[in-house]
C-alpha cells in the first residue's frame, strides 16, 4: 500500500502489491492451510471415486468366476458404498475448504480496496468515476471469489481427476497409459485452440451488447426529446442494426460452441482406449475385470473434458479481475498527512501566492497566477462563469488539493506545513452538491463532529436555521433523510449540511452555494444563516446569488482560471464590464 | 453446469396469460423455423441415440470378446466406438449450429418489435415503466425468453436419452430395471428438498450483498464529505460490520450449494453396490449376460444428473415463461396517442370533439403557417391516471406570435398544457387547436414538425455537439448549424467550447456544464425552425453569466414565434407579453407583470414566494 493515504484502519494486514499474481498469491498465503486441506481432500476424493470404478471391475471379476459365492460380491459391493461414502464425505470437505478460502478472500480483498479508497486523496476521488470504482469493489471482488470456488476447485479437482485415475491406471497395468497419455495431450492442444477461437467472438459480443444497451438507453431515456424532434424512424434504424450485429455475434458463437473440439478427442480416445484394453485382454495380459475398471476409469476423463474449460475461463477472469482491483488500489495519491507539521488554532488569515493548479501534470492548468490575501474574519465572494475554477480554488486551502506551483498559505504557514488533520478540522466545507449519508438527521449532522450529544447537535441546527423544520417532522431529529437525503428539498438539505459545518465550529468556512432554486422564504431564511455563518469566521462564499455577492467584504472574478478583477461591488461595478452585464439582466 | 442450481430465484409472477395463449404467442414467434426446429428435434434424438448406441456397444463387446475374437472384430468394434463418438459430435455440433440460428434470430425479431413498440408509446406508458425496466424488457428478457428453446432442447436431449437408456434395460432385464426406477423418486426429494435450502440461503446471501454494496455505493459518493470532516473511520466501522455479515452468509450459501455433488455421489454409491448384487444375482442365475450386467452399472452414472436436471425443468421454465409474458405485455400494451390515419374518410372529423377511445381520425390538411401559429385549448379535460384530475376544463387562446408564460406552483398544471399540445398524452375531453386544425386530426410527424419543446433538464445524446444540434434535421449541413448556433446570444459561448461545435457533450451531456447545454437544446430549437416554441424552464439557475447568455438566446428563438414559456425567472416573465397565472388546472389570472403584480391576487403571493428573490429590489435590500 502507498504510504501516503489519508487513512489507516490500523488493522490491515501487508500484502505484496508488486503484481497480480503475487497480490494473489499473498491473499492466500494468510490461509495456506485451506488449499493444502483441499488438496489433501481432493487426492482422497479422486482416490474414492477411482477406487469405485476398480471394484466394479473386480466385481466382473468375481461374476466371471464359476466359483463364487455371494459373500465376495457383498464384500465388493460394500466396498464400493465405502469407497463412495469417502467420495462423498472428502468432497464436502474439499469444497468446504475452498469455500472457506475463496469467501475469505473476497471478504480481505474488499477490505483492502475499501481501506486504499478511504485512503486515497480527494483529487483520486474527484477524477475517478463512481460506478467504475463500485464496479471494482463488488463485481471484480466477487469473481475473485469465483476464481478460487469454483475456479481454482475445479482446476485441482481436473488435475486430480486425471492423474489419480492414470495412476490407478498404471497400477492395472502402465501399458494401458499408453492412450491417456495421448488423450491428454490432444485434451490441451484442443482446448487451446478452441479458447482461442472463441475469446474474441465473445469480447465482441460483450462489446456490442454494450453498444445495444447504452444507445437504448439514450432512445428511451431521452423519448420526450426523440418524439418531438421526429427521431423515431432514425432511432429505430439504429436500433435493428445494432440488434442485428449482436445476432451474427450470438449465431457466430452458437457454431464454436457446437464446434467443440475436445470433445471429438474424447470420443476417438474413448473408442482407441476400448481397442487397447481389449486387445489386452483378448491377448491375456490384462484380465476382463481390468479391462472393465479401465473403462470405466475412463468416464473421470470425460469430466476433465467438460471441466477443464469452464474452470480456466473463471481462472482468468479472476486474474483480470484482480489486476483490476489491484491497479486501483496502488494507485498513489500525492497528498500526505504531515504529522509532525503545525497544529495548533487557525486564526484565518489566507494568502495565495502566483498560485497555479492543473489536475495532473502536463494538463492545461485551471487555475492561473492567481495571488491575494484576505484577513482573518473576512468574507470573500468568488464569482465566475460555469467551469472557470471557483470551486477548485477553494479546496486548495484545506489540502483538498495541492497546488501545482506557488503557495497557499494559511497565517502566513505554507498549507503543506501544516497537520493535515490540525487544517482539516477547523476547514468545514458546504458542498455543492450536498451529500447526506441515508441515516437520521442527527446522524448526518453529528458526522462532522465525533463526540457530539443532543444538544450540540440541536445548537447547530438551530444556527443554521434548520431546527424548525426538523421539529416539524414527525420523527424530528430522527427522521431518515432517505438515499441521499431523496426525502428532503434542495433548501432543508442545505441547512442540514451548514448545521454539520457549524458544529466543527471552523475557523474557516467555504460555502460553495448549491443553486438549487429555493423559493423566497428558503431563501432568506438560507441568507440569515449564511450570515451567522460567516461572523468572527473567514469565509468563502462561491455564489451565483446577487445579494450575496454584494454582501461580501472582497469579490474575486475569475474568468478561465485568471484573476480577472477583484475588490468590493463599487469597484467592480466601475471597473469591469463583464461584472456589470450580471445586473443589467436582473 | 447450470444444472440444478438454476432458476433458483425464481419467483411467483401474476401471470395475466393463461399457459395456453402464451404458448401460442411463443408459437408464432416460432413458427417461421417450423422446418428447423423439427431438425433439431431429430438431430438430439439421433445425438441422444449414438451416444447410448456406443455405450451399448461396450458392453456387447465385453460378451464377444470374452467368447474369444480376432483382433478384426475388436478393431471393427472400436471402430463402432468411435464412429458413434464422432457423429454424437457432429450431431452435437448441428443442435448448437441450428438452434443458435433459430435463436438468435428469434431474439432479433422480438427485439425490433418491442422496440418499435415502445418508441410508439406516449409518455403516459413511460411514467408508469421507468426506462430502465424497458431497457431490461427488451435486452434481458427477450434473451430470456428465447433462452426456453435451449431448456427445452437440453431437456429433450436428457429425457431421450433416459428414455433410450431405460427401454433397453427394461428389455433386459424387468427387475433390475424397477430396481433402479426406484431411485427416481429418491433422486427427486432429493433435488427438491435440496433446491427448498439453497433458495432459503440464496436469498439472504441476496440481501446481505445489497446492503454491502449500497454502504460501499453510499460510502464512495460520501468520500469527499466524510474527508473534509476527517471522519473516514465512521465509514470504516460500518463496512466492516456489513462486509463480515456478507462473508458469513455467502460462506453458508457457498457450502449449502456444494452439498449436492457429494450427495448425490454417495446416493449413486449406494445404487451401484445395489445393481452390483442384485445384477450379481441374476448373472448366476443366467437371466443376464457380464456385458449386461456391466451395462447397468454404466447406467447409474448416466442416471442421477439428467434426473435431478429434470426435477428443476420447471421452475427454469416458469422463468423463461415469465420473462415471455413481461415482453409481451409491453407489445400488447395499445398505444394511448393514436396517430391519424391518412386518406381515411370514413371517420367523421367531428368525433374529435367527443371522448377519445375509438379510432385515429382522417388527418386533416396541413395548416398553413404565417409566423406562428394560433394555439388554442377548448374546453380541456385530462388526467393522469383515473386518480386526479389534472385539467378539469381548461380553455386558452394564444394568438399567433404572442409570447405567454406561464406561472404556478408545483403540480398546478403548467407542464401538462405543453405536453398536451405535442401531444405526449391523450386528453378525455375537448380540443386542442394548432394553427385551427385539431391536432388530434394531425399527421404526429406534421404537428410535432411545428413545436420546438426545450424540456426542464436538456436531453443530449452522446456525440459531438454539433450532431446534438442537428438531431431534429439531420440533413441540415455544419455551416447551418454554425448559423443557428451563432445566432444565440452574442455567439461567445461557442467559444467557450474546448473543441467549438466538435466538442464531445459525453454520457448524458456530462462533459459540457448545464447551461451549456441549455444552450445546445436552444440551438436545436432554432435549427429546427418551428412555428410554435415551448420551454419548460429549468428550476435550478446556472451561472449568472451563462443565465445572461441564456436570456439573449430565447429572445433570438422566440422572434416571430408563439411561445409558451413555463417562466421560473422573474426575467422572463417580465420579457412576455402576457402572463397567465394556473392553480389546480384552472387559470387564475390573465395579464402582465406589472398589471398581475397592482392587481394584489394570486400573482403577487407567489411573486412573494418564488419570485421576489431574484429581483434587484431584494438584493439591494439583502446587501444593505
Amino acid at each position: 500500500m502507498s504510504d501516503a493515504t489519508e487513512f489507516r484502519s490500523g488493522e490491515a494486514v501487508h500484502y505484496d502489491t508488486r503484481s497480480t499474481g503475487r497480490w494473489i498469491f499473498s491473499h492466500l498465503k494468510r490461509y495456506l492451510w485451506l488449499p493444502i486441506l483441499a488438496i489433501a481432500f481432493s487426492i482422497a476424493n479422486n482416490f474414492g471415486y477411482s477406487a469405485v470404478q476398480v471394484l466394479i471391475g473386480r466385481g466382473f471379476d468375481v461374476l466371471t468366476r464359476p466359483d463364487w459365492v455371494t459373500r465376495d460380491l457383498l464384500l465388493v459391493a460394500g466396498s464400493i458404498v465405502l469407497a463412495a461414502l469417502v467420495q462423498g464425505l472428502t468432497g464436502v470437505g474439499r469444497n468446504s475448504s475452498f469455500e472457506f478460502l475463496a469467501q475469505r478472500i473476497e471478504r480481505d480483498a474488499r477490505a483492502e480496496l475499501f481501506e486504499s479508497l478511504l485512503g486515497k486523496s480527494q483529487t483520486f476521488h474527484s477524477q475517478a468515476k463512481a460506478g467504475d470504482l463500485m464496479a471494482r469493489a463488488t463485481n471484480d471482488v466477487h469473481f475473485l471469489n469465483l476464481m478460487f470456488s469454483p475456479g481454482l476447485s475445479l482446476i485441482i479437482d481436473s488435475v486430480f481427476s486425471t492423474l489419480v485415475p492414470l495412476a490407478m491406471v498404471a497400477f492395472i497395468n502402465p501399458r494401458l497409459l499408453l492412450v491417456p497419455s495421448l488423450f491428454i495431450v490432444g485434451l490441451i492442444i484442443t482446448v487451446r485452440v478452441y479458447n482461442r477461437t472463441l475469446n474474441p467472438v465473445t469480447d465482441e459480443q460483450r462489446e456490442a451488447f454494450g453498444e445495444l444497451n447504452a444507445g437504448l438507453a439514450d432512445a428511451l431515456e431521452g423519448i420526450e426529446t426523440v418524439k418531438s424532434n421526429l427521431g423515431e424512424v432514425r432511432e429505430g434504424a439504429a436500433f435493428a442494426r445494432r440488434a442485428g450485429r449482436l445476432r451474427d455475434l450470438y449465431i457466430k458463437v452458437a457454431r464454436i460452441e457446437g464446434r467443440f473440439w475436445p470433445l471429438l478427442v474424447f470420443a476417438v480416445a474413448w473408442g482407441l482406449g476400448f481397442l487397447h484394453a481389449a486387445w489386452l485382454w483378448h491377448s491375456g495380459v490384462i484380465s476382463a475385470g481390468q479391462a472393465v475398471s479401465y473403462m470405466m476409469l475412463y468416464n473421470a476423463f470425460r469430466f476433465t473434458t467438460f471441466i477443464s474449460l469452464f474452470a480456466f475461463n473463471l481462472f482468468q477472469m479472476g486474474q483480470s479481475s484482480g489486476k483490476r482491483v489491484l491497479e486501483t488500489i496502488i494507485t498513489a495519491t500525492r497528498l500526505d498527512e504531515n504529522r509532525l507539521g503545525r497544529g495548533g488554532r487557525v486564526e484565518g488569515r489566507i494568502e495565495f501566492r502566483d498560485v497555479f493548479f492543473a489536475f495532473n501534470e502536463g494538463d492545461k492548468p485551471v487555475l492561473k497566477n492567481i495571488s491575494f490575501t484576505i484577513e482573518p474574519g473576512q468574507t470573500v465572494a468568488v464569482v465566475g462563469r460555469t467551469g472557470s475554477g471557483k470551486t477548485t480554488l477553494a479546496k486548495l486551502v484545506p489540502r483538498v488539493f495541492d497546488a501545482s506551483s506557488g503557495q497557499v498559505l494559511v497565517d502566513g504557514v505554507d498549507v503543506r506545513q501544516w497537520n493535515l488533520e490540525s487544517l482539516r478540522s477547523q476547514t468545514a466545507m458546504v458542498e455543492q452538491d450536498v451529500f447526506l449519508f441515508g441515516k437520521s438527521i442527527a446522524f448526518n449532522i453529528a458526522f462532522g463532529h465525533s463526540k457530539a450529544g443532543p444538544d450540540l447537535i440541536e445548537a447547530a441546527a438551530r444556527e443554521a436555521q434548520a431546527h424548525d423544520f426538523i421539529m416539524g417532522f414527525d420523527q424530528g431529529y430522527q427522521t431518515p433523510v432517505g438515499e441521499r437525503g431523496a426525502t428532503l428539498s434542495g433548501g432543508q438539505k442545505q441547512r442540514i449540511a451548514i448545521a454539520r459545518a457549524f458544529i466543527t465550529d471552523p475557523r474557516i468556512l467555504i460555502l460553495d452555494d448549491s443553486t438549487s432554486a429555493v423559493d423566497s422564504k428558503t431563501e432568506d431564511e438560507i441568507q440569515r444563516a449564511m450570515k451567522r455563518a460567516g461572523q468572527g469566521r473567514t469565509t468563502f462564499l462561491i455564489t451565483h446569488r446577487l445579494a450575496q455577492i454584494r454582501r461580501a467584504d472582497r469579490i474575486l472574478l475569475l474568468e478561465a482560471g485568471r484573476l480577472a478583477a477583484s475588490g468590493s461591488h463599487d469597484e467592480l461595478m466601475d471597473s469591469s464590464a463583464d461584472y456589470r452585464r450580471l445586473f443589467e439582466k436582473v | 453446469m447450470g444444472f440444478i442450481l438454476d432458476g433458483l430465484e425464481s419467483e411467483h409472477y401474476d401471470r395475466s396469460y393463461s399457459d395456453r395463449d402464451l404458448f401460442r404467442r411463443i408459437g408464432r414467434y416460432f413458427k417461421p423455423f417450423r422446418a428447423g426446429l423439427a431438425l433439431v428435434g431429430i438431430v438430439i434424438a439421433a445425438a441422444s441415440l449414438a451416444e447410448f448406441a456406443a455405450q451399448l456397444v461396450i458392453a456387447k463387446s465385453l460378451d464377444v470378446v470374452a467368447g474369444s475374437s480376432g483382433f478384426r472384430t475388436l478393431a471393427l468394434l472400436a471402430a463402432a466406438v468411435i464412429g458413434f463418438g464422432v457423429v454424437e459430435w457432429l450431431f452435437n455440433y448441428a443442435r448448437h449450429f441450428l438452434s443458435g440460428r433459430i435463436v438468435g434470430r428469434t431474439i432479433w425479431k422480438l427485439r425490433s418489435d418491442v422496440f418499435d413498440r415502445a418508441m410508439k408509446h406516449d409518455l403516459s406508458f413511460y411514467d408508469e415503466n421507468t426506462s430502465g425496466k424497458v431497457v431490461s424488457r427488451i435486452t434481458t428478457d427477450t434473451e430470456d425468453f428465447a433462452g426456453v428453446i435451449n431448456l427445452v432442447t437440453d431437456f429433450l436431449s436428457q429425457v431421450l436419452l433416459l428414455a433410450f437408456f431405460f427401454s433397453y434395460l427394461v428389455r433386459i432385464s424387468l427387475k433390475l430395471s424397477l430396481i433402479m426406477l426406484a431411485m427416481a423418486p429418491v433422486a427427486f426429494a432429493v433435488a427438491m428438498a435440496f433446491r427448498k435450502l439453497a433458495r432459503f440461503v440464496t436469498m439472504n446471501a441476496k440481501r446481505v450483498t445489497a446492503e454491502v454494496n449500497g454502504g460501499i455505493a453510499e460510502a464512495i459518493a460520501g468520500i469527499s464529505v466524510a474527508k473534509g470532516f476527517r471522519r473516514e473511520r465512521t465509514l470504516w466501522e460500518s463496512f466492516k460490520k456489513d462486509n463480515q455479515l456478507s462473508y458469513r452468509f455467502h460462506l453458508r450459501r457457498g457450502i449449502v450449494l456444494q452439498l449436492i455433488f457429494p450427495a448425490v455421489v454417495i446416493a449413486s454409491g449406494f445404487g451401484n453396490g445395489l445393481i452390483v448384487m442384485a445384477g450379481g444375482g441374476l448373472v448366476r442365475s443366467g437371466g443376464l449376460s457380464l456385458g449386461q450386467w456391466f451395462f447397468f452399472m454404466q447406467a447409474v452414472a448416466y442416471f442421477w444428473w439428467p434426473l435431478l436436471n429434470i426435477a428443476s425443468f420447471w421452475s427454469q421454465l416458469q422463468d423463461g415463461l415469465a420473462a415471455a409474458e413481461r415482453v409481451f405485455s409491453l407489445i400488447d400494451r395499445e398505444p394511448k396517442v393514436k396517430q391519424c390515419s391518412p386518406g381515411d374518410p370514413a371517420e367523421p372529423a367531428g368525433a374529435a370533439t367527443a371522448s377519445w377511445t375509438g379510432a385515429a381520425p382522417a388527418c386533416a390538411p396541413q395548416p398553413v403557417r404565417s409566423g406562428g401559429l394560433a394555439v388554442s385549448f377548448r374546453k380541456v379535460r385530462f388526467a393522469y391516471s383515473d386518480k386526479e384530475l389534472v385539467l378539469p376544463d381548461f380553455s386558452l387562446d394564444i394568438p399567433a406570435g404572442q409570447k405567454l408564460a406561464v406561472v404556478g406552483a408545483t403540480g398546478a398544471g403548467k407542464s401538462s398544457i405543453v405536453k398536451l399540445l405535442c401531444r405526449f398524452y391523450e386528453f378525455q375531453f375537448g380540443s386542442i387547436q394548432l394553427g385551427g386544425a385539431d391536432i388530434r386530426a394531425m399527421n404526429l410527424d406534421v404537428l410535432r414538425g411545428e413545436i420546438g419543446l426545450v424540456a426542464q433538464t436538456p436531453f443530449l445524446f452522446p456525440g459531438s455537439i454539433l450532431d446534438n444540434i442537428r438531431y431534429a434535421r439531420p440533413d441540415a449541413t455544419d455551416d447551418q448549424v454554425m448559423t443557428a448556433a451563432r445566432h444565440l446570444g452574442r455567439g461567445d459561448w461557442i467559444d467557450d467550447l474546448p473543441e467549438g461545435l466538435k466538442t464531445e457533450t459525453g454520457h448524458r451531456g456530462s462533459a459540457i456544464s448545464m447551461g451549456q447545454r441549455q444552450l445546445v437544446s436552444l440551438a436545436r430549437i432554432l435549427l429546427k425552425d418551428p412555428a410554435v416554441f415551448i420551454l419548460d424552464e429549468a428550476t435550478s439557475s446556472v451561472d449568472p453569466f451563462t443565465e445572461a447568455q441564456i436570456q439573449e438566446g430565447l429572445e433570438t428563438v422566440m422572434q416571430g414565434r408563439t411561445a409558451i414559456v413555463i417562466a421560473h425567472r422573474l426575467s422572463t416573465i417580465r420579457n412576455s407579453d402576457r402572463t397567465i397565472v394556473l392553480e389546480k388546472g384552472q387559470i387564475m389570472e390573465d395579464g402582465n407583470h406589472a398589471s398581475l403584480l397592482r392587481a394584489g391576487g394570486y400573482y403577487a403571493r407567489l411573486y412573494d414566494t418564488y419570485f421576489r428573490h431574484q429581483s434587484l429590489e431584494y438584493i439591494l435590500e439583502q446587501s444593505s
